[in-house]
């Protein structure tokens, strides 16, 4: 039943044929092997197919009927729900909503946490408690950081007002007036997730080679020239990969909003993208289910982030690796 | 001061002590700068935890009291009762303790089918994983709920665990990792007669110790904190976990957010714990998924 170590690689070689080292022989131990890689494929795939490859496609499906409780199979509508959608105010309000919040936490998260790797570069001590006090926002439960977060926004005992008295600035209703719910949340996210990638970034400056600080010392390089022109380059791939993730992950933003403000926020006011999703289904916020428009809005977002990843993936190829 | 050199060398070690000065006065910004960002990092772990121990007035006190005079424990069991905390922390560590083991066993399978084996379609099922990563998980709330209901899965265990008992960065990064362990292993293995899949168990296993513990925690903590799909998934309160019962206690007891910050407490510590244990190994695995 064995066979010698190597026999199906060099079946081919024998008759003094070349054979492509890409191209596998198809031998009898080939099918062999290929039916015991499925059995070890099988568990994962069944999970990944029936949760992620069928919804997927389920999506779109969904979006074409009109589905007010769930028996199946609704009616077929076409492109209704689709319509409906882009004629919401709602909708529109909600992707505002979600461009505003990307677009303010994306930014200003990054910058920070370059400041915050660059600073725990600087070969300081008390390193690791410095780390962990960074980190200990991120690997919190986000539902119990919301609740103390609204526990500081509170206009008459909140902390964040305290600090703001300081500055002669009048108590802010944060939660329940429609101009601060926002920057609420977004303050919020900010402080959640600066740390897990400052520590991202800090892992890859740590990992830029010695030579390049060497050289830039020798050239007699000042501290901020070195870090423009060697750090900051040199840790393009890392800051790029933490760029899309915060802008993907911060276009699907629902827990913080759902909790800090227990609900979309007054008049709707910080209703995203996801929450129009899961709202339209009908399991939050007592609205009624319409599970085509719900899926509706879920293939726009698809279509959304499909874009940054396709974008990612070209100039990753492009630009970005110096190294 | 007529004589030149002597100007000359006084303005050195002028210079010397100036630059000494400088250095130090630079070092002493950064750690302000440092324990400033900390503090702001921490202040709201500090504040939840003072005002846990608070009584309500003491919580309401404008300025704020930042330590409270009596430490009041009783907080703790006053908030635990209100609600039933007992049954929310269990569904917590039975989901993410099922679901943790569960991801592991397929992520090695898979992990190691794609590292370690020769099969036919191999490049496109790895093509299916990679595509995977441009969907978002949000997407498919909505399908997957229907499909829960019709599973009847809807407000049951299954389907709080079964659907996420696999995990394509799980299977990279295994894959990853077992693609480094050298072939001869196997080689010799066979030799001695072993199965691949006692191979895969008693050798392969072990020596990827710290891979599989960064995928188990991530997962475990991702699972603990996961908020978005228990509460679509689920409507009973006996199947709420941690997160949703605690939203849930927060719209309960409107003002006294003494109780609210201890139940939050309550809520973190197992994450901390986990955490202080396997510190060095928690922040590598998340540091890795930067460096890909």
């Amino acid at each position: 039943m064995k066979r010698p170590l190597g026999a199906g690689k060099k079946a081919g070689a024998a008759d003094g044929k070349t054979i492509d080292p890409f191209r596998l022989p198809r031998d009898r131990a080939f099918w062999r092997e290929t039916l015991a890689a499925y059995w070890y494929l099988i568990p994962a795939f069944l999970v990944l197919g029936t949760f992620v490859f069928y919804p997927f496609f389920s999506a779109f499906k969904l979006s074409l009927f009109k589905w007010s409780s769930l028996n199946p199979p609704g009616t077929f509508i076409g492109f209704e729900n689709y319509r409906y959608i882009f004629h919401d105010k709602y909708f529109w309000r909600a992707m505002g909503h979600t461009f505003y919040y990307v677009g303010i936490t994306v930014p200003v998260t990054l910058a920070l946490s370059i400041l915050v790797a660059t600073l725990l570069n600087q070969g300081l001590r008390f390193l690791s408690f410095a780390r962990t006090s960074f980190f200990l926002s991120y690997i919190s439960p986000v539902v119990a950081m919301a609740m103390v977060w609204r526990w500081m926004y509170n206009v008459d005992y909140g902390l964040i007002n305290y600090f703001l008295s300081f500055f002669h600035i009048d108590a802010i209703a944060w939660l329940n007036d429609p101009r601060y719910s926002l920057p609420a949340v977004i303050l919020l996210s900010v402080w959640h997730y600066v740390g897990y990638q400052a520590i991202i970034l800090l892992a890859g400056m740590q990992s830029i080679e010695q030579q390049y600080y060497d050289a830039a010392k020798v050239d007699g390089a000042s501290g901020f020239q070195t870090w423009w022109k060697v750090t900051v380059p040199l840790l393009s791939p890392q800051i790029f990969f933490v760029f899309i993730i915060s802008l993907i992950g911060s276009f699907k933003v629902f827990t913080e909003i759902n909790v800090l403000l227990s609900g979309p926020g007054p008049l709707r006011s910080a209703e995203t993208l996801v929450y129009y999703i899961i709202r339209s289904s009908g399991r939050i916020d007592h609205a009624t289910n319409h599970i085509g428009r719900a899926a509706a809005a879920s293939v726009v977002l698809f279509g959304i982030i499909f874009v940054f990843t396709i974008i990612q993936l070209t100039l990753t190829q492009k630009r970005v690796h110096y190294d | 001061m007529a004589d030149p050199s002597r100007g000359q060398a006084l303005e050195t070690t002028r210079t010397e002590s100036y630059y000494v000065a400088r250095r130090r006065a630079y070092k002493a910004f950064l750690y302000i700068l440092m324990f400033a960002g900390c503090a702001v990092m921490l202040l709201p772990f500090f504040w939840m935890l003072t005002t846990s121990f608070k009584t309500e007035l003491e919580a309401m006190r404008m300025p704020p009291q930042w330590i409270p005079r009596t430490w009041l424990w009783e907080n703790y069991p006053v908030a635990l009762a209100r609600a039933p905390f007992g049954r929310y922390f269990f569904n917590s560590f039975f989901v993410s303790i099922l679901s943790t083991i569960g991801e592991v066993f397929t992520t090695i399978l898979a992990a190691y089918a794609f590292a370690k084996m020769r099969f036919f379609g191999k490049n496109f099922l790895f093509a299916l994983l990679l595509g995977t990563m441009m969907i978002p998980g949000e997407m498919l709330l909505i399908p997957n709920y229907v499909t829960l209901v019709r599973l009847n899965w809807f407000d049951h265990y299954e389907g709080l665990i079964i659907p996420w008992l696999a995990s394509v960065f799980g299977i990279f990064l295994l894959r990853q990792f077992f693609r480094s362990l050298p072939d001869e292993l196997w080689d010799s293995a066979r030799i001695d007669g072993c199965r691949r899949f006692r191979y895969l168990w008693t050798i392969i296993v072990p020596l990827s110790k710290p891979a599989i513990l960064t995928v188990a925690l991530l997962k475990f903590l991702g699972s603990w904190n996961a908020y978005q799909w228990v509460l679509l998934m689920t409507n009973a309160q006996s199947m709420r976990t941690v997160p949703v019962g605690l939203t849930m206690f927060s719209s309960d007891i409107g003002t006294e957010y003494q109780l609210l910050m201890a139940a939050s407490v309550v809520a973190i510590v197992p994450i901390l714990i986990l955490f202080f244990f396997t510190q060095k190994q928690f922040i590598q695995g998340v540091a890795r998924t930067g460096i890909k």
